[in-house]
């Protein structure tokens, strides 16, 4: 039994996205579907883990458009269903959250994204919440851990109510921090689906599920927008939106999410409670007219603190300047007014200075020396690494191979990448190999265009990269665009067995899926082939071979072609704690900084397993951090790495 | 000698197009590669001074410093270097080999010094398809490997590298101009180390007016024939004009030089050594008559080999004619001339002060003797 599921009435320590896990349990979810991401990707692993205790049926889908699609079938056969994703993973399934707001659902429905402001660990800081607008669907957001599972329960209530998906955004504070949340009942499941489609098409209950009919927005787009007005209605009374502070505070604060908890600690900081108020709002979308109404009227100043971009603040803007002949002109404080930036994350620093600037108050900065002297810290205990790959991972041996290839091929052959750990292909951690790098698969699809110009004089080698769930989840579309129209680049598949970057969720590739039953596994070679592709599959860490595959696939420009480069992650289960070599640098022999060598295994291969020596003039292993991958043995010019099987 | 280093050299030889592929950088570290003939520097090594840098012959050359070294005297503006005596050659009976380019001489001298021990070891060029490879070979009987010219640039020096690195001591080194050249260098101990002995037994240069890019000549060659049934390629002696291609089915393709000589890489331009001055014996063809070689023999050492071979049947020497040797001087010191005004030209001759790196350095009194 997992603590997920007690059912004693007490308060337990959860990260938010357990919370949110443990909301929807006590919501009766039945079926959960998400594509990893960070920070979103524990909802999914919590609920899998208690899947079959709770009668689940959870599952990483190949991306998070199907993701979306699953959860809504579920939602159509009347069950209650969630859907989990980053914030990049909302613009992958935008297109069918579009027809789906329209169609509407059955049994509860909620999307959640989990987006990443301050890009911790995305390419971007990308918006979810501008599609509850874009798309006309109901927007919240927990304010803290407690919220988090309350308010993903009361989520499908909602839904049910208003029948149309409710969408939960959280961010990475919120769902990677924890706190003290109190658990409700788990109610009993009995849930059956039921897809009733035998209906007038104009049944939401009982008609087919569709879209938008052509030429009749008033058939659905009509009563779609009375939905999102009764959701207004329910928030005017929605316990989540909360106001603290005296009666008629010199300054109102509206916040929301993780912006909550900074907000309140800036306030103590300055010790200012008497002075303002805070209304948390937890239904962001559609803002409830009447409670805005309310609390507008009792100041002149208005802060509004949120992450990322003004979208709360211009929609209170909206319904401020229609209320403006009630509640009087005002003035606003926030991101249009420079008061709070626009970019990155916040913190109760930020809010604070805002605050002492706003209301006249002194603040000492104590965090500015606090800052440098943990710098200090860091700098001196930590070795300094630029972006890299772990120890051993297969991804620095294939770019290795992949960056001398095309150095010696000579004619300014380039990398089209995608998100993955290979990433630090950008940096010298992955020796600049990768030349371009946007969303999911988009690398192929450049690459695919890339391909193209030779009509233009553009005759440069053109390479693709994009790991094994990646290629799942959005390249195929790319590799048969460029098969079928002959762009001759070749597409390393980067296959380390799982979706290593956000913690080996299974994909249609591995044998087993989320709930940890044996599954089918897809053979990426095989469809490759079957798409037309000439097919070649190498070792990474033989890198002599490796190398003079890619020679061999780049030299004659024609036809679209796929190197398979399978080496299981550094951290994969079936690798981790499993060294294949014990590996040791003989000291004698090695060269150090002397021509021939220069520090060639630490300076430019830089796996984080090996280390300067600068006493001694010569490199050595770090057993601590070695995963005795045994590359680097290949790549001493002097045979002083030596490698020795451990049996 | 003014030595730097790997980013030196990249920048002032490799980005400027003016490396020659000698392959006398490669090998000494994973920091250069070879690849299609063509030289590349991988990643940025970064050390103040190095060996690529010192032996690359488009780089520091300091002639009259090595004139020093390997004739006693400073350099002066003979075409044809320094040099004891001109012959006219071909291999002799106790050589059996039969594929030569021409007269066999530098494959018959080879052999011969492979078995008698004046070399431990020979660097030559083989080739597969007709990408020239370089070789390390050990026993006499290899050198017919390697017989025949590929006219394509070789980095055919990377194998000395690996053959000092083996232990060899006596290497033995057929070698175009500019591989002679480097070769000079590195036996001149450039770096100054302290242990250093030298590890060439015997240097043939071979002479050399240009050698085409590989990358270049591989499509324009595939255009006309069928690679795979290449069996020799030629550039028979003056008066022919042409490049002649044999193939395994009889037949014999001619393209004229005038066709050839378009697609001579732009390095080739700034070399002013046609025949291998700083070598111990030179070989080339011998002008109308392509079953004969003109032999220049340079040092002392080369002298005893060349008399030692002929004497014991190797090779069959016999005088040069006065008018082919006045072409061979017209030929060499028309291509000195032109490669020095050019050198001048673009500032890469004898340039003085910190920093400022040169590609030749000579006496002043030879380099206007050469360029009147
Ligand atoms: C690129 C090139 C250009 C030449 N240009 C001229 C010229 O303008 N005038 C002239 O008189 N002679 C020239 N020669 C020399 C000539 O072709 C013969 O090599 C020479 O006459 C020796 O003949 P041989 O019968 O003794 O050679 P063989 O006994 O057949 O031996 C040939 C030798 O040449 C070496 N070799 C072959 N290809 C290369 C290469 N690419 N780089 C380095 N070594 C190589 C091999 O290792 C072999 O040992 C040139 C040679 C080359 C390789
Ligand atoms: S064997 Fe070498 S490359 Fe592999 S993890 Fe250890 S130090 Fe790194
Ligand atoms: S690559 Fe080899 S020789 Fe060079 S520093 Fe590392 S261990 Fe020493
Ligand atoms: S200096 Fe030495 S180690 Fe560095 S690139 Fe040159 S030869 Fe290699
Ligand atoms: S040493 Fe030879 S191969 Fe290297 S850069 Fe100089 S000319 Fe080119």
């Amino acid at each position: 039994m997992s603590y997920l599921t007690d059912n004693q009435n007490k308060d337990y320590l959860l990260m938010g996205n357990e919370a949110i896990a443990r909301g929807a349990l006590e919501g009766a979810v039945s079926v959960a579907s998400g594509y990893p991401g960070t920070p979103s990707s524990e909802i999914i692993e919590a609920l899998s883990s208690v899947a079959k205790e709770r009668n689940l049926y959870v599952e990483w889908s190949i991306n998070e458009k199907v993701a979306l699609e699953v959860a809504a079938a579920a939602s159509f056969a009347g069950l209650r269903a969630m859907c989990v994703m980053k914030q990049n993973g909302v613009n992958v399934a935008s297109d069918f959250l579009l027809h789906l707001a329209s169609s509407g659902t059955r049994g509860g429905m909620i999307l959640v994204a989990c987006d990443d402001p301050g890009a911790l660990s995305s390419v971007n800081e990308g918006e979810s919440r501008t599609f509850a607008r874009l798309v006309e669907i109901p927007l919240l957001e927990p304010g803290d851990f407690q919220e988090a599972k309350d308010i993903t329960k009361w989520a499908f209530e909602l839904s049910e109510e208003i029948r149309n998906l409710v969408m939960i955004r959280s961010v990475t504070r919120m769902s990677h921090a924890s706190g003290n949340v109190r658990y409700g009942q788990l109610p009993d499941t009995h849930a059956r689906a039921n897809f009733r489609f035998d209906g007038p098409l104009s049944d939401p209950e009982t008609g087919p599920v569709v879209s938008m009919i052509v030429g009749a927005s008033e058939l659905q787009h009509g009563p779609q927008q009375e939905k999102i007005k009764k959701a207004a209605e329910i928030f005017e009374d929605c316990p989540f939106n909360t106001y603290e502070g005296p009666e008629k505070p010199e300054l109102l604060i509206i916040t929301s999410s993780a912006c909550n908890l900074y907000t309140r600690e800036a306030i103590s900081l300055l010790d200012v409670k008497d002075r303002v108020g805070i209304l948390k709002l937890a239904t962001t979308w559609p803002l409830p007219p009447k409670l805005m109404k309310r609390h507008l009227s009792c100041t002149d100043r208005i802060l509004v603190v949120e992450e990322v971009l003004p979208i709360l603040e211009e929609n209170i803007k909206i319904l401020a300047a229609e209320m403006a002949h009630e509640i009087g002109p005002k003035t606003f404080y926030g991101k249009n007014a420079g008061n709070i930036p626009s970019i990155g994350e916040l913190n109760p620093d930020i809010v604070a200075s805002a605050l002492s600037s706003i209301l006249d108050v002194r603040y000492e900065t104590g965090s500015e020396r606090f800052a440098e002297e943990a710098m200090l810290l860091v700098e001196t205990m930590a070795p300094v690494r630029g972006l890299t790959m772990c120890p051993g991972c297969p991804h620095r041996a294939s770019l290795w191979s992949i960056h001398n290839a095309l150095e010696m091929d000579g004619r300014k052959g380039f990398v089209c990448g995608d998100i993955g750990c290979y990433v630090a292909g950008v940096f010298p951690g992955g020796f600049n190999t990768v030349k371009t790098l946007h969303s999911m698969g988009s690398g192929s699809g450049i690459a695919s265009g890339f391909g193209k110009f030779k009509q233009f004089g553009m005759d440069q080698p053109v390479v693709a990269v994009c790991g094994d769930s990646t290629f799942f989840h959005a390249a195929m579309p790319a590799l048969a665009n460029a098969i079928h129209h002959k762009s001759p680049f070749t597409l390393m598949i980067l296959d380390n067995r799982g979706a290593a970057m956000t913690g080996f969720q299974p994909h249609p590739g591995t044998p087993v899926n989320a709930m940890g039953e044996e599954t089918p596994s897809l053979d990426i070679a095989e469809i490759c082939r079957a798409m037309g592709a000439k097919v070649e599959i190498r070792d990474p860490f033989d890198l002599e071979e490796t190398q003079q595959t890619i020679h061999h696939l780049i030299e004659h420009q024609e036809g679209t072609k796929v190197l398979i480069l399978r080496q299981a992650c550094a951290l994969s289960p079936e690798r981790k704690d499993k060294p294949k070599y014990k590996m040791e640098v003989d000291e004698e022999v090695c060269l150090g900084e002397n021509c021939g060598c220069n520090r060639f295994c630490t300076r430019i291969f830089a796996c984080p397993g090996l280390l300067w020596d600068e006493e001694k003039g010569v490199s050595k292993i770090n057993d601590i951090i070695c995963v005795g991958c045994g590359v680097c043995a290949d790549i001493c010019p002097a045979g002083a790495i030596k490698r020795e099987e451990v049996v | 000698m003014n030595v730097l280093g790997s980013n030196e050299l990249s920048e002032n030889v490799i980005n400027r197009n003016l490396c020659t592929g000698c392959g006398a950088c490669i090998d000494l570290c994973p920091y250069f590669k070879s690849y299609r003939g063509k030289t590349a520097m991988l990643f940025s090594c970064a050390l103040p001074q190095g060996r690529c840098f010192a032996y690359c012959p488009r780089l520091e050359v300091d002639l009259d410093y090595l004139s020093e070294k390997y004739f006693e005297r400073p350099y002066n503006s003979d075409p044809l270097g320094f040099y004891k005596s001109i012959v006219t050659s071909r291999a002799g009976k106790k050589f059996t080999g039969n594929n030569f380019q021409s007269g066999g001489t530098v494959s018959a001298i080879m052999y011969f010094a492979l078995e008698k021990g004046y070399v431990d070891g020979a660097v030559l060029t083989g080739q597969e398809s007709i990408l020239p490879i370089p070789r390390i070979v050990m026993n006499p009987e290899d050198v017919l490997s390697c017989t025949l010219s590929r006219y394509t640039a070789a980095p055919t020096l990377s194998a000395v590298n690996r053959a000092i690195e083996e232990g060899l001591s006596r290497i033995g080194i057929v070698s175009t101009p500019c591989q002679t050249l480097s070769t000079a260098m590195l036996r001149a101990n450039p770096l100054g180390e302290k242990d250093f002995t030298d590890p060439v037994g015997l240097v043939v240069g071979i002479f050399c007016t240009w050698a085409l890019d590989f990358r270049v000549f591989e499509p324009f060659i595939a255009s006309r024939v069928d690679i795979n049934t290449i069996t020799k390629i030629d550039i028979p002696p003056p008066p022919a004009e042409a490049m002649e291609i044999y193939t395994n089915n009889g037949n014999k393709i001619q393209i004229p030089l005038e066709e050839i000589r378009n697609l001579v890489p732009d390095t080739c331009s700034y070399c002013m050594d046609m025949t291998s001055e700083f070598s111990d014996i030179s070989v080339g063809v011998l002008e109308g008559d392509p079953g004969k070689n003109t032999l220049i023999i340079r040092t002392e050492r080369g002298k005893m080999i060349v008399d030692e071979a002929a004497r014991e049947g190797y090779l069959i020497v016999d005088d040069m004619p006065e008018i082919n040797l006045e072409h061979l001087k017209w030929a060499a010191g028309n291509k000195k001339k032109k490669a020095l005004l050019k050198a001048r030209k673009n500032g890469m001759v004898n340039n003085r002060g910190k920093d400022k790196i040169s590609y030749i350095r000579l006496n002043n009194e030879t380099l206007e003797e050469i360029i009147v």
